[in-house]
């Protein structure tokens, strides 16, 4: 079709279209601009056209209905639907598939309705509703593409343009941004406002979020996120009319750990990231759905690089573990990953200098000497970051050496292995919403795990449920009692000396949550023991609510428990002569005898390098396929997405290539190989996406009889910004903890 | 033209490996799909290069973008080559990459359903790896929720 052709078109039907509607300004509706061929078949009277079937709900939505008989049926565009009771109208439209325009509402924030985007007509009502805030009634009839309703949002979309500024092309929203998305469907093709735009100042919220104040259109998702989900009242509404502007009132940074959030749920350019600032459009990056190691919950998010860098990470839905939120360190820890990095195999010399070699040589000299030693003089240690594959292999390599002095880092010197329980989430995150009482034991969530802290704010906010908390002195950001710092008060709730006793006794669903770093203690076995003391009592352990929780620290532990890595003697490291670090930075390298030969296999110079005697690059979380299970059982696979940097490659086949120049070949040349030997072991962990629970439960451990000592519990994580090798390699993390932990 | 038919035919004989996989009917409309084709069949007469015919390949359907609420393009599914074959070009700075599949499942293949680019992956004899989906939850949301008493004040501030 010629243009002349289409304007022609155009220039008619809308002619017909002002005298159909013509109570209505004529002025911005063009439906002949949306579909010409439509419109211009629209004013021939033709027979109605055949319905189109019904849609499915909008982003696969899952809809739970608790009580059949609490549904009700409404009328979308003339479709009818059944929904739960108690659903507004833009829910309603959701379940019928049809995608309300919207800016101010958002799924998990609590409604404001202050946007007016998603007017829609209601029959037998006067005026267009608002969907987000209106309740679907019984036999509703919704229509959501009426020309009233098109010509309301149109309306509205044109008071929100107002003052905002056009520069989209230099706004890091854009092409990603709802305004602009809407404003294709709704916007007017040029502004009737001829007075000057406003401008407001920017604000200053620290070194994670850019603020570009004049971009708001005040529909304060950010400010309702930060009260209800991060827990800061740091953001609030300033001003009326015009001089509405979103701010802190005294200049403030945003001080919580799920401030990165704001950025995503700014529908607009006004909260953007400031690390990503003028680095990259977003359609230019590539997106590589994966998982999240900087912490045991192992949150989905999504790596978007492009080319050979990450350019940023954003979370992914997974209603299960982080929803749609992810913590800042998961967010903002990227720019580690291209600091610091190990990229060739390297040899220490006689003056103690790295030299760069090949990858041959330096597995020669690392099989020579392993193969010098006593097979108990050999320790293997896994870190933090260690996928479930790479683990395996380390233990199988050094059980054929014929060591068994392997573990992972962080899970103390005689860890419980054998039953699962003992270091699952066993309520799983999502569950921990059932729970009315917590009770915190050493552990301080909103620092080790942000989104299992976000989990219980939830519920708190939800059904009021208690807190409390033994550990040293700390905040939260929800009521917390805190009934005292050390052993001591365990032992009173155990014993049923304390008056929260009755709390968990009184409870419906009682969740005790015990902090991994308890794990590092010597009277480990007691502590767990009174714990478990305290569950016996409360009823904590049912069949249908298990309570007992323990949450882990670090993405590598649970596997590394689900596999055996175990340590023989807890004593190892003093009398160690050949020592293997896979990627582990936290341990205590003072006691290692000085003539032992230690290997570090990782992606970053972190501070196992200094000590090493041979580094071996490997690859990073982004760069490789790895299994990791989350703190609550549930295995998930990370994905690569850009390349490895220089000469490093995959820790399983670096360890499969060392256990061939040994002359103890391992018997898997690919990873569904090793897979397949890791469901020998722990099967779970190829259950991708689901949680395993944890068989049995406490009616098989035995009683302890370990002496319980009254040192107080130490906090696990001392920096939240910086916990393990590419948090600390990174600049953004490094300025967060100058600027966000200053007291 | 025979020395491609030999090649073809070869490729055939020598790739004839698989008992395990089921013969099946790829699901599509497309009237040459209704042939019966066994797995990895259409790959090896397509001409593309044998190296690129054993790939392991992720199925997954896109989650929606954090920052953009529109669903347009949410439910579709999709190819990830897990290709990172990638390397900075010393000469300009450009990204290079030695895989023909590099830029194929971001832009080039988007399938309506998890079955479709099952049989697709099936097609070309790819090993494949379904990812679940994950879907929201909706629950019931109320704007009176607002205003409801949330009980008693705390005793801070």
């Amino acid at each position: 079709m010629g243009l002349g052709l289409l304007a022609s078109r155009t220039l008619k039907t809308s002619r017909v279209l002002s005298s159909q509607y013509s109570r209505f300004r004529p002025i911005v509706t063009k439906p002949g601009l949306q579909s010409p061929d439509a419109s211009a078949a629209a004013p021939a009277t033709q027979p109605e056209p055949t319905p189109p079937p019904p849609k499915k709900p909008v982003g696969g939505a899952r809809v739970h209905f608790t009580n059949p008989d609490d549904a009700l049926e409404v009328f979308v565009d003339g479709f009818p639907v059944k929904i739960p009771k108690g659903m507004t109208v833009l829910q309603a439209c959701e379940i019928a598939g049809v995608d309300i325009p919207r800016f101010c509402y958002h799924g998990r924030l609590s409604i404001a309705g202050n946007c007016r985007m998603c007017l829609v007509e209601v029959e037998k009502s006067p005026k267009p509703v608002a969907s987000c805030a209106m309740p679907a009634l019984p036999g509703m009839k919704i229509k959501t593409d009426t020309p009233l309703a098109k010509k309301a949002r149109e309306g509205v979309m044109e008071f929100l343009l107002m003052n905002h500024p056009l520069d989209c092309p230099i706004c890091d929203q854009g092409g990603e941004c709802d305004l602009q998305d809407q404003s294709m469907a709704f916007g007017s093709d040029r502004g009737r406002f001829t007075e000057m735009k406003r401008s407001v100042v920017d604000k200053n919220l620290g070194p994670l979020v850019k603020t570009v104040m004049t971009r708001c259109i005040q529909c304060t998702r950010c400010v309702r996120f930060a009260t209800e989900v991060a827990g800061v009242q740091d953001l609030g509404m300033l001003g009326r009319g015009s001089g509405e502007e979103i701010g802190t009132y005294v200049e403030k940074l945003m001080t919580s750990e799920l401030s990165g959030n704001v950025i995503d749920i700014c529908p607009v350019g006004a909260l953007t990231s400031k690390p990503f600032a003028f680095k990259a459009r977003n359609w230019e990056l590539k997106g590589t759905e994966t998982i999240d190691v900087t912490d045991a919950v192992g949150s989905n998010i999504r790596i978007d690089s492009r080319g050979p860098e990450v350019m940023r990470i954003l979370p992914r839905l997974n209603e299960d573990i982080n929803e749609e939120w992810i913590s800042d360190k998961t967010r903002f820890c990227y720019d580690g990953l291209k600091r610091q990095r190990l990229n060739d195999p390297m040899i220490r010399d006689a003056n103690g200098r790295f030299k760069a070699v090949s990858w041959r040589d330096a597995l020669a000299v690392v099989a020579e000497v392993a193969l010098q030693v006593k097979p108990e003089e050999i320790v293997g240690i896994a870190g933090k970051l260690s996928d479930a594959e790479s683990m395996m292999a380390l233990k199988d390599l050094l059980n054929n050496m014929g060591s068994n002095n392997v573990w992972c880092e962080g899970t103390g010197t005689s860890p419980n292995a054998d039953l699962r329980y003992k270091y699952l989430m066993n309520s799983s995150i999502a569950g921990l919403e059932k729970a009315d009482v917590f009770l915190l034991v050493g552990t301080q969530p909103r620092v080790e795990a942000a989104m299992v802290n976000a989990r219980i704010r939830k519920t708190v906010r939800a059904s009021n449920a208690k807190v409390a908390y033994i550990g040293p002195p700390t905040e939260f950001n929800y009521d917390c009692q805190h009934l005292g710092t050390g052993p001591q008060t365990l032992i009173e709730i155990a014993e049923g000396r304390h008056s929260f006793c009755s709390a968990i006794s009184n409870a419906k669903n009682p969740a005790i949550i015990v902090g991994a770093g308890l794990f590092e203690r010597d009277d480990k076995d007691a502590i767990f023991a009174a714990v478990e003391a305290i569950a016996k009592n409360g009823n904590v352990i049912r069949p249908d609510w298990n309570g007992f929780n323990v949450l882990l620290l670090n993405a590598a532990q649970a596997a590394a428990l689900d596999l055996g890595l175990v340590p023989e003697s807890s004593n190892s490291i003093e009398s160690a002569k050949f020592l293997y670090l896979m990627g582990a930075d936290d341990v205590n390298l003072d006691k290692v005898p000085a003539d032992a030969f230690v290997v570090y296999q990782g992606h970053h110079g972190d501070q196992s390098v200094y000590r090493a005697n041979v580094i071996l690059p490997s690859a990073a979380f982004s760069e490789k396929e790895g299994t990791y299970e989350n703190t609550e059982g549930c295995s998930q696979q990370t994905l690569p997405a850009v390349p490895t940097v220089g000469d490093a490659r995959d820790d399983w086949k670096i360890i499969r290539a060392l256990s061939e120049v040994a002359g103890i070949r391992l018997p898997y040349d690919t990873l569904g190989a090793i897979r397949s030997r890791m469901r020998t072991v722990a099967p779970n962990l190829l259950n991708t996406d689901e949680i395993e629970p944890a068989a049995f439960g406490p009616s098989l451990s035995q009683d302890c009889s370990q002496k319980i000592s009254s040192t107080p519990f130490k906090a696990a994580v001392e920096n939240f910004y910086m916990t393990d090798s590419i948090t600390r390699a990174s600049k953004i993390m490094a300025q967060c903890s100058a600027m966000l932990l200053k007291k | 033209m025979a020395g491609f038919v030999q090649r073809v035919g070869q490729s055939l004989v020598r790739a004839h490996r698989p008992p395990q996989v089921s013969w099946k009917r790829c699901c599509s409309s497309d009237a040459l799909m209704e042939l019966e084709t066994k797995p990895g069949e259409v790959g090896m007469v397509s001409g593309i290069p044998e190296q690129q015919l054993k790939r392991r390949v992720i199925i997954y359907s896109p989650a929606r973008t954090a920052s953009q609420q529109g669903s347009g393009k949410v439910g579709k599914w999709k190819i990830n080559f897990l290709s990172t074959h990638k390397w900075e070009n010393p000469l300009m700075g450009w990204t290079s990459t030695g895989d023909p599949y590099a830029n194929v499942g971001e832009a080039g293949l988007e399938f309506d359903s998890e079955e479709a680019a099952k049989a697709f992956a099936e097609k070309y004899g790819w090993e494949y790896q379904v990812k679940k989906r994950h879907t929201p939850l909706l629950k019931p949301k109320s704007y009176a929720d607002n205003f409801k008493w949330k009980g008693p004040p705390t005793a801070e501030e």
